[in-house]
């Protein structure tokens, strides 16, 4: 008989070491120096929240996921096409482009109020914010991906008279996957700031409109709860798309 | 098979070749050799119909390259092996007969490979195969392809000296048994030697007064089948001092 050890990965070990500390020295902090709990609740505490009502966090967190998801989607699939657009046409490339480059500048959330007056509170508006948060990334990586393709490639399918959609399907945009997936990954992070703004300003439910009102009733652990359930849902939207880069792209 | 007639290729000023004309049987292994920038990849590649010319005609089994590309006559094998990252070496092979609207042919292919040397390969990615490996992947591509004509520019170009001598032995046997008419482009005087019926010398610098011209023409005087012995000999000494007078006397 032997005994088999079991070690866990030091890539996993550390980081997860690093988090407990953290927790700890949260812990410790608000006991040692006595902190009102309105003010800082122990991590045990935030725990208690989730744990005494999950159905709220849950329900709650499912309103946000699916303004992600579906205003993520919609902006995914319109960054996709303008860009493909873009591409596909040399005029719309010079007369377009610049502008879509230099929107990275602008910053989105400021949007978020001029929505409001011309589509008013709801799901929709929300949608709409999310999409455009997204937008901008996948465009920009798209457009920059479909220019990736190596000349001597194009000359090869060239070399048969290849027509234009099967090189486009075969090797332009695989070529261009690896750009498209940088933008989505991009994007995903800005999805999850994107939910939560439009949840303060433009729709009232989901975890962005909790944690809102949860400050105006100084619950700090409340927040934090709800905090905390955004971080592990951006975490496995992120972990989702990389999932998706790993089958859908060669390494 | 190939005909080109006072062919001339300009860049705007940049005058690439100036007035070729050569005739190529059906079957024939051509070299042409010149140093970089002479305008030999230009001949090569308008051969192929990947350049127009300016003035002048080629043609292609008496088609314009155009028509020999849709059939897929042609066969390109450039330095650049060209293999698409995300394919096996035998969906490499597969895939330009595909792109050019062939049924492919897996048992052909699969031949093919273990032809060139490369059994036990067939499922291996680019990046796990060494550069004569993968040029000899894209040189099984070419003959799948189902081409009459094989259009090589520089292909052992970026190859070490050994895997050259090797892959120049294997072309010549790969020759012998499928009877193509081979066009190969190269800088190395030995090699165009070693491997042509018939050896052109490509001379000129790109610039208006010295645009690509074959400055001479010689019929290689070595008895076929070749192999390695032939390198050592007198009479392939001979030939390669003869060619590279003529490549130094017109610089």
């Amino acid at each position: 008989m032997s005994v088999v050890q079991r070690v866990p990965a030091p890539g996993v070990v550390l980081p997860l070491t690093g988090l407990a500390v953290a927790i700890g020295v949260w812990w410790m902090f608000t006991v040692v120096f006595a902190v009102p709990p309105f003010l800082l609740p122990s991590p045990a505490a935030v725990a208690a929240r989730l744990a005494g009502n999950p159905d709220l966090y849950l329900t709650n967190a499912l309103d946000t996921l699916w303004k992600i998801a579906v205003g993520g989607s919609v902006g995914v699939v319109a960054g996709f096409a303008l860009a493909l657009a873009v591409w596909a046409i040399p005029v719309l490339d010079r007369a377009v482009y610049p502008y879509l480059v230099a929107a990275r500048v602008l910053p989105k959330i400021a949007v978020a109020p001029i929505f409001l007056i011309y589509f008013g509170v709801g799901f929709d508006t929300a949608i709409l914010f999310v999409a455009v948060i997204v937008f901008f990334p996948v465009v920009v990586g798209t457009a920059a991906g479909l220019d990736r393709t190596p000349d001597a490639h194009l000359d090869l399918l060239r070399s048969v008279d290849a027509d234009p959609v099967r090189t486009f399907l075969a090797v332009r945009l695989p070529h261009a996957l690896p750009d498209v997936f940088a933008g989505v990954k991009q994007s995903v992070t800005l999805a999850v700031v994107g939910a939560v703004v439009a949840e303060w300003i433009l729709s009232n439910d989901g975890l962005g409109s909790l944690i809102l009102v949860a400050s105006e009733n100084v619950q700090v652990d409340v927040m934090l709860a709800a905090l905390a359930v955004l971080i592990a849902m951006g975490l496995l939207l992120y972990g989702g798309v990389t999932l998706c880069y790993r089958a859908v792209v060669w390494q | 098979m190939i005909s080109v007639e006072n062919l001339s290729v300009t860049y705007g000023d940049l005058r690439a070749l100036d007035d070729v004309s050569l005739d190529i049987d059906a079957g024939e292994f051509v070299t042409i050799v010149g140093p970089s920038g002479c305008g030999k990849t230009t001949l090569l590649r308008t051969i192929g119909g990947l350049e127009e010319p300016t003035t002048g005609r080629v043609s292609v089994d008496g088609d314009p390259p155009d028509a020999a590309q849709s059939d897929a006559r042609l066969g390109f094998v450039f330095q650049d092996h060209t293999l698409l990252p995300w394919k096996t070496a035998l969906e490499n092979v597969t895939f330009l007969r595909r792109m050019a609207g062939k049924d492919p042919d897996s048992a052909g292919a699969r031949d093919l490979l273990a032809t060139t040397g490369l059994d036990g390969f067939e499922e291996s990615r680019p990046a796990e195969l060494s550069g004569g490996m993968k040029q000899r992947v894209a040189i099984a591509r070419a003959i799948h392809l189902g081409a009459d004509v094989l259009l090589m520019d520089e292909p052992f170009g970026e190859l070490d000296e050994i895997t050259r001598d090797e892959m120049s032995v294997e072309i010549l046997s790969l020759w012998r048994e499928t009877r193509k008419t081979v066009v190969f482009v190269t800088h190395s005087v030995p090699e165009a030697v070693f491997l042509g019926d018939r050896c052109l010398v490509v001379s000129g610098s790109s610039s208006a007064a010295g645009a690509g011209r074959i400055v001479a023409e010689f019929d290689v005087d070595l008895s076929r089948p070749r192999d390695e012995s032939v390198f050592g000999s007198e009479a392939f000494g001979r030939q390669v001092a003869q060619v590279r007078s003529a490549l130094h006397s017109d610089a």
